[in-house]
């Protein structure tokens, strides 16, 4: 492919090779170099130090200063770790476009004069310079998207942010400036009448250059969001601190009474609270069932809880409301009974009235209730009354008694 | 408005909601059709949807300005003016601390414990923290720092500040409540003309 002067081509190749190869020999020094911003001397030996000058890896910008990289060696640091504070953006577009009108006019020269091997040359270098302006690009874009995704977390305060993007949006103002300056008519016109040519100018290029040039919109438009936002944040930082520093000098500020103004500001019409209550609904028959559910879910309650209580009332017997209830119920219908047989004077069977007053008390318990009433009336009263148990063995063995009934009459009449 | 009832249950409790407190309300609470139906389910309570400047957070307030509407929001507005600087000098110790590049916005975390971390080996910071913690808005009665922090950040959470995502882990998610402050606090600003600049400097831009 190389049909340039050979020895000078062999020449470069030796030259290029030795001193890239100084570059990885002494790495970590010249990286240590890049980030000091100046070369420790002492880390290399004095032939060392020589071929780095000649090399042009090295320089000294002024004699009183220390050995350092040259920028383009910094540079490529730069790019390759993704320095953003280093890295450089390159915007010219103007210097390369004028490289490929001269590179096209060279490659149709050689074409026209037969010079077959010179113009594969050519178009070879032609490519390179196309890829290079798309590459200039793609690197600035990359740069700048780096930059925006870590929000410029590369510099520590908010103000150098600001001044970050501001700078960033710059360089986005020139690189789409650069972009104008591409006139595909006149690509088209270069690669007029030559295949090669138009893929490589038109078809490619075009294509590559559309594409960055929507990147870049988008990186405008995110840039333009996020320094809107930075100096949201700005404003806000400011504003708490001078706000908290007035009232601090003012702690007996109040401010005007704005609730009872008659335009009231939105912001300060805030309602006092209201919690929505609910309770269960006895009202609706399909639910009982579910409510059901939900008593029976409840948590019992503990059984008897045995106060410590003092000894007076040791003997005092916990009693259950319902069972009081009842009992008090079967003492009237008992008392009931007793006065039914003063009014009436004639003897009534206690089964008899049960029966007949359909009360539902338990015949048995009828009767003791009417025995322990009797035992309890006082002595004169107790003659007032007859009371005639109806009792029998409780079987032919057994010479228990056993009450069957119990009638009442009053001793005055049976006298 | 069935769908919407836990949401209606929670603004009429007095939260205020975000994009933080709850996203998908917050989306249903932008649309200006549920805007509009909320509105017409309050009205018999008295109530309507309120929102901040920006709309980025949503609260209750009243529709029609009674007598008893009006002594509650006095009484309201009074709570908010006592409580200004202890949530600003709040929001500055938290800057500070944390060594943040700017103030807290509706979404950031707080860790309790890289706070408490901080603030431990640090005397002005200990201080300043001390102090206020006793504020009454915070009220704290412990000396001890683990304690008066956590008062302050519960303090926040009822107040619809901050918003603790599990209760056992100790961070906080600032809400939308903050931007809710920082309004009003513009908003006095502006109407009494103080001298309370939000602007950087011109050298600071420079």
């Amino acid at each position: 492919m190389a049909p340039l002067d050979s020895t000078i081509a062999s020449n470069l190749f030796t030259i290029g090779a030795e001193r890239l190869a100084l570059l990885g020999k002494h790495h970590k020094a010249l990286m240590q170099g890049y980030l000091d911003g100046f070369i420790d001397e002492t880390a290399f030996s004095e032939a060392a130090l020589k071929k780095l000058i000649a090399a042009r890896i090295l320089w000294r910008p002024d004699e009183q200063q220390a050995l350092a990289l040259r920028p383009l060696v910094s540079e490529l640091i730069a790019s390759m770790v993704a320095d953003e504070n280093r890295r450089q953006i390159n915007a010219d577009v103007a210097e390369k476009l004028e490289q490929i009108r001269n590179r096209v006019q060279a490659y149709r020269d050689a074409q026209y004069k037969g010079d077959y091997s010179v113009a594969e040359l050519q178009l070879q270098r032609l490519t390179e310079q196309v890829h290079d302006l798309s590459g200039q690009f793609e690197e600035a874009i990359d740069s700048l998207w780096h930059r925006l995704n870590s929000d410029f977390g590369f510099v520590a305060s908010l103000d150098d942010k600001i001044r970050e993007n501001e700078r960033a949006q710059k360089q986005l103002r020139r690189l789409l400036d650069g972009l104008d300056l591409l006139d595909f008519n006149e690509l088209i016109e270069l690669a007029e009448g030559n295949s090669h040519l138009r893929k490589l100018l038109v078809s490619q290029l075009q294509s590559q250059l559309s594409s960055h040039h929507s990147s870049l919109l988008e990186v405008q438009k995110r840039l333009v969001e996020l320094l809107a936002k930075f100096r949201q944040q700005q404003a806000r930082s400011l504003l708490i601190t001078n706000m908290a520093a007035f009232l601090r000098q003012h702690p007996k500020y109040q401010p005007a009474d704005y609730p009872n103004r008659s335009e009231l500001p939105p912001l300060f019409n805030q309602a006092a609270t209201i919690v929505p209550k609910a309770a269960i609904a006895l009202d609706n028959a399909s639910e009982r069932q579910i409510l059901a559910e939900l008593v029976r879910n409840l948590p019992r309650q503990q059984g008897v809880i045995l106060t410590e209580t003092p000894s007076a009332s040791f003997s005092q017997q916990w009693q259950d409301d319902v069972i009081a209830a009842r009992q008090q119920a079967l003492k009237t219908d008992v008392e009931n009974f007793y006065l039914r047989v003063i009014d009436h004077g004639g003897k009534l069977s206690a089964l008899d009235y049960l029966l007949q007053q359909q009360l539902e008390w338990d015949s048995e318990i009828w009767l003791y209730q009417i025995i322990a009433e009797y035992q309890a009336l006082p002595v004169d009263e107790k003659q007032m009354f007859a009371i005639k148990r109806d009792e029998a063995p409780a079987s032919s063995t057994n010479q228990l008694l056993l009450i069957r009934d119990i009638s009442l009459s009053l001793n005055a009449q049976a006298a | 408005m069935l769908q919407h009832g836990p949401l209606l249950e929670r603004l009429l409790a007095g939260e205020f909601i975000c994009r933080i407190t709850d996203e998908d309300a917050f989306r249903h609470l932008s649309a200006e059709q549920t805007q509009h139906e909320i509105n017409h389910y309050l009205r018999p309570l008295n109530r309507r949807l309120v929102a901040n400047d920006d709309n980025s957070v949503f609260f209750l307030g009243y529709h029609e300005l009674s007598k008893d509407a009006r002594e509650q929001l006095s009484s309201q507005f009074a709570l908010t003016v006592q409580s200004l600087l202890p949530l600003l000098e709040w929001l500055q110790l938290v800057q500070e601390t944390l060594g943040r590049d700017s103030a807290l916005t509706a979404g950031d975390t707080i860790k309790l414990q890289e706070f408490v971390l901080r603030t431990e080996d640090n005397q002005s910071l200990r201080q300043r923290l001390n102090q206020l913690a006793s504020d009454r808005f915070f009220n704290s009665q412990s000396e001890q720092l683990d304690n008066q922090v956590k008062q302050i950040f519960r303090r926040l959470k009822e107040h619809g500040y901050l918003l603790q995502p599990h209760n056992d882990r100790q961070y906080y998610i600032v809400t939308g409540k903050i931007d809710y402050l920082i309004d009003v606090i513009r908003f006095i600003r502006d109407e009494e003309h103080l001298p309370v600049d939000d602007t950087p400097t011109q050298e600071a831009l420079i």
